[in-house]
């Protein structure tokens, strides 16, 4: 195995508000090694964007944190003070979904990015200033000396999240984490995104997390997908194995909910009944129990723990999909045409 | 990239709306336009689901709009049922307009925040009276259950529900006046994946039950082609290609559907990747590019690209149509 580059056990973000706490986060843990992509999944509310944002230190001074995050070998969540402002943005970076709100609509694209560049690594304006031409030339942005002095609402929004992303690597960073980078454009230029920082990843060494909700997107880039769920992570496997063994019910509910271009056309989708999980005040049970299909009795008493192979296939379920215990949990509530928490279900076509 | 010309207009009796020269154009800045739309056609049968997809700033909407009459129309006509309603106005149009209802992208704020939700559903039949369907709480509890919405929660405003319960009762709403014709303006894009199958499935369920007419517009390949007969591609305001679902998605001869399949994250099987590497950026609709409006970006543009704008022809004999000098070459299987 190769070095890891971060961990993170046991994350608990909680925001008190008027109606309750909020438990955003419950109890997240990963691993990322050195040069990998991973990608987070999950649906909105899942608390992945949240998780993201703890790493970042970027939470509302509210927000109430619990765990341990150790970046590079350094406690993320204990580094000194003189130091806080040095520490993120220059080895562990960001990359929002909407380019146009995280760039300054009365400043040129240059300054933004020769802004970090000075701030962070004392770079002279004229240096700083043959970077930010370097670093835009290097994300794909034509006549980048001309981009320099131009305003964000000249770009399109493509070129936009390019400098966004040129901002981004300007300390070269050792890890970047991307939150939905192209849930903002079209297809095709969602494409380009990708290919980017799939190739920067590459000659960079860099590690990277993929935040998004797009499960084609994470098959595509990633090397390994953890799928999110009311605040926990349900399940991480490496991509391929994610997709194609799936072990978490609402990793599997996903995957068949959502239209493929390879289907016939007019095909009967299968929605995952119910709603997402309230995060307030949730019960002390699976999260996914109302929704899903193999619900039985114990999911009702506990919330699964994440069991499975560590490192390789990990996932929080009593009954997982695609193993004899699964099959037995959903026979049973296809017999009796409805699972332990009334969930009416029938046998749909391709199930198994 | 043309869209010019009539060859896809079917001469059938089935046929519910014609769309024939649209031309839509918007005033910007010192005597500019925007030209959004330029000149499509196409038509729609009676109980035929049509997909129109395209990427932002292609018009897919502006299409939509123009056909319910939200934006001015510059020229062209849109036949229903004999009426041309680009030519309608007043109390003529008002009178047909229950016939041709729309859903849009964003649901909840499509809905008025300060009403109760069965007011929203039932205004369309306080207005119209009982000369459209019967004015009854049972048609309005009727179409609460038809989309899956537990009538004694008509009480509730819009933001005790969901992004996918919102929808839906826009969808109830739309359907309150028994139209013929629903408009899916990017109905499903605004929610999250869990429960845009429960929304495409009430779709595919209302089109059956009221016998619906559906006119879908998505910038998303998978999910207009799980619901649509025909689908269209579009480009910058002109229509690249038309065709039977299965045909255009099995056998893409235009450049441009060829770059948006290979496009998306798990890419058709029918086009190679490096077809989605189309360069450059989408050209300014106020100055769009002579002769084929996607010349800038093709891969296969020629000299003729530049000066002939290509006009709509059939493929063979097929349900397929496309506008283009070079289309791409693919086995017929």
């Amino acid at each position: 195995m190769s070095d890891l580059q971060l961990t993170v056990e046991d994350l608990y973000v909680r925001f008190p508000t008027s109606r309750g706490t909020v438990e955003a986060v419950n109890g997240v843990t990963f691993t990322l090694e050195k040069g990998q992509m991973l990608g987070i999944v999950g649906e909105s509310g899942s608390g992945k964007s949240v998780t993201a944002k703890t790493l970042m230190n970027l939470l509302p001074r509210t927000a109430e944190v619990d765990g341990n995050i150790t970046f590079e070998g350094e406690d993320v969540r204990a580094v000194a003070k003189e130091r806080r402002k040095h520490f993120w943005g220059v080895k562990m970076t960001m990359v929002f979904q909407d380019p146009m709100t995280s760039l300054n609509p009365v400043k040129r694209c240059g300054e933004q990015i020769t802004e970090t560049l000075r701030y962070h690594l004392g770079d002279t304006n004229a240096t700083a200033k043959n970077k930010a031409v370097d670093l835009l030339e290097q994300v794909g942005v034509p006549e980048p000396s001309k981009r320099v002095d131009q305003y964000p609402h000249e770009l399109s929004g493509g070129l936009r999240q390019r400098v966004v992303i040129a901002m981004a690597l300007a300390c070269e960073p050792s890890l970047l984490i991307a939150d939905e980078p192209t849930t903002a454009v079209d297809v095709t230029v969602q494409k380009r995104l990708l290919d980017l920082l799939d190739g920067l990843r590459r000659d960079r060494g860099m590690s990277m997390i993929l935040i998004t909700h797009d499960l084609g997107v994470a098959r595509g880039r990633c090397d390994d997908v953890a799928v999110m769920y009311g605040g926990r992570l349900v399940e991480r496997a490496p991509t391929e194995t994610l997709f194609a063994d799936s072990r978490h019910p609402y990793t599997e509910a996903l995957l068949r909910t959502i239209p493929r271009i390879d289907q016939p056309i007019h095909t009967r989708l299968e929605p995952i009944a119910g709603r997402p999980p309230e995060l307030i005040d949730p019960a002390e049970e699976c999260a996914f129990a109302l929704r899903c299909r193999y619900a039985q009795p114990d999911c009702l008493e506990a919330i699964p723990p994440v069991g499975g192979v560590k490192g390789q296939h990990e996932f929080a379920c009593f009954h997982p999909a695609n193993t004899a215990r699964g099959r037995q949990a959903l026979d049973a509530n296809l017999a009796a045409g409805q699972t332990v928490t009334g969930l009416q279900i029938q046998a749909a076509a391709g199930m198994n | 990239m043309a869209g010019t010309g009539h060859a896809p207009l079917r001469d059938d009796h089935n046929v519910l709306l014609t769309v024939r020269d649209l031309e839509v154009e918007f005033p910007v800045g010192r005597n500019e336009v925007v030209h959004a739309v330029s000149g499509i056609s196409f038509d729609v049968a009676e109980g035929e689901t049509l997909g129109i997809v395209g990427e932002s700033g292609c018009g897919k909407s502006t299409v939509a709009k123009s056909i319910v009459r939200l934006n001015d129309i510059k020229s062209g006509s849109i036949d229903y049922q004999g009426n041309d309603l680009a030519q309608m106005g007043g109390e003529t149009l008002r009178q047909i307009r229950p016939d041709v209802q729309m859903i849009f992208q964003d649901p909840i704020s499509s809905l008025n925040p300060r009403r109760k939700i069965r007011d929203v559903i039932s205004e369309g039949i306080a207005v119209w009276g009982n000369t459209k369907g019967s004015w009854s709480q049972e048609r309005i509890e009727e179409l609460m259950v038809a989309v899956g919405i537990d009538p004694k929660f008509g009480e509730r405003r819009p933001h005790q529900f969901s992004g996918g319960q919102c929808q839906r009762i826009g969808i109830a709403r739309a359907l309150a006046l028994d139209p013929k014709v629903l408009i899916c303006d990017e109905p499903v894009s605004a929610l999250d994946v869990s429960v845009q199958a429960q929304v495409l499935n009430i779709l595919e369920d209302m089109k059956a039950r009221y016998g619906l007419t559906l006119l879908f517009i998505s910038h998303d390949l998978s999910v207009v082609k799980n619901v649509s007969d025909r689908i269209i591609v579009m480009y910058l305001g002109k229509f690249c290609e038309i065709g039977n679902a299965d045909e255009l998605y099995e056998r893409p001869r235009h450049p441009y559907t060829r770059a948006l399949l290979a496009s998306i994250p798990e890419p058709a099987p029918t086009v190679d990747v490096s077809e989605g590497d189309i360069e450059g950026e989408l050209p300014s609709p106020i100055h769009p590019p002579v002769g084929c409006r996607f010349n800038t970006r093709c891969q296969h543009a020629t000299d003729i690209c530049f000066t002939e704008e290509p006009v709509m022809q059939q493929v063979g004999d097929r349900d397929h149509y496309l506008a283009c000098h070079h289309p791409v070459e693919v086995s017929v299987g």
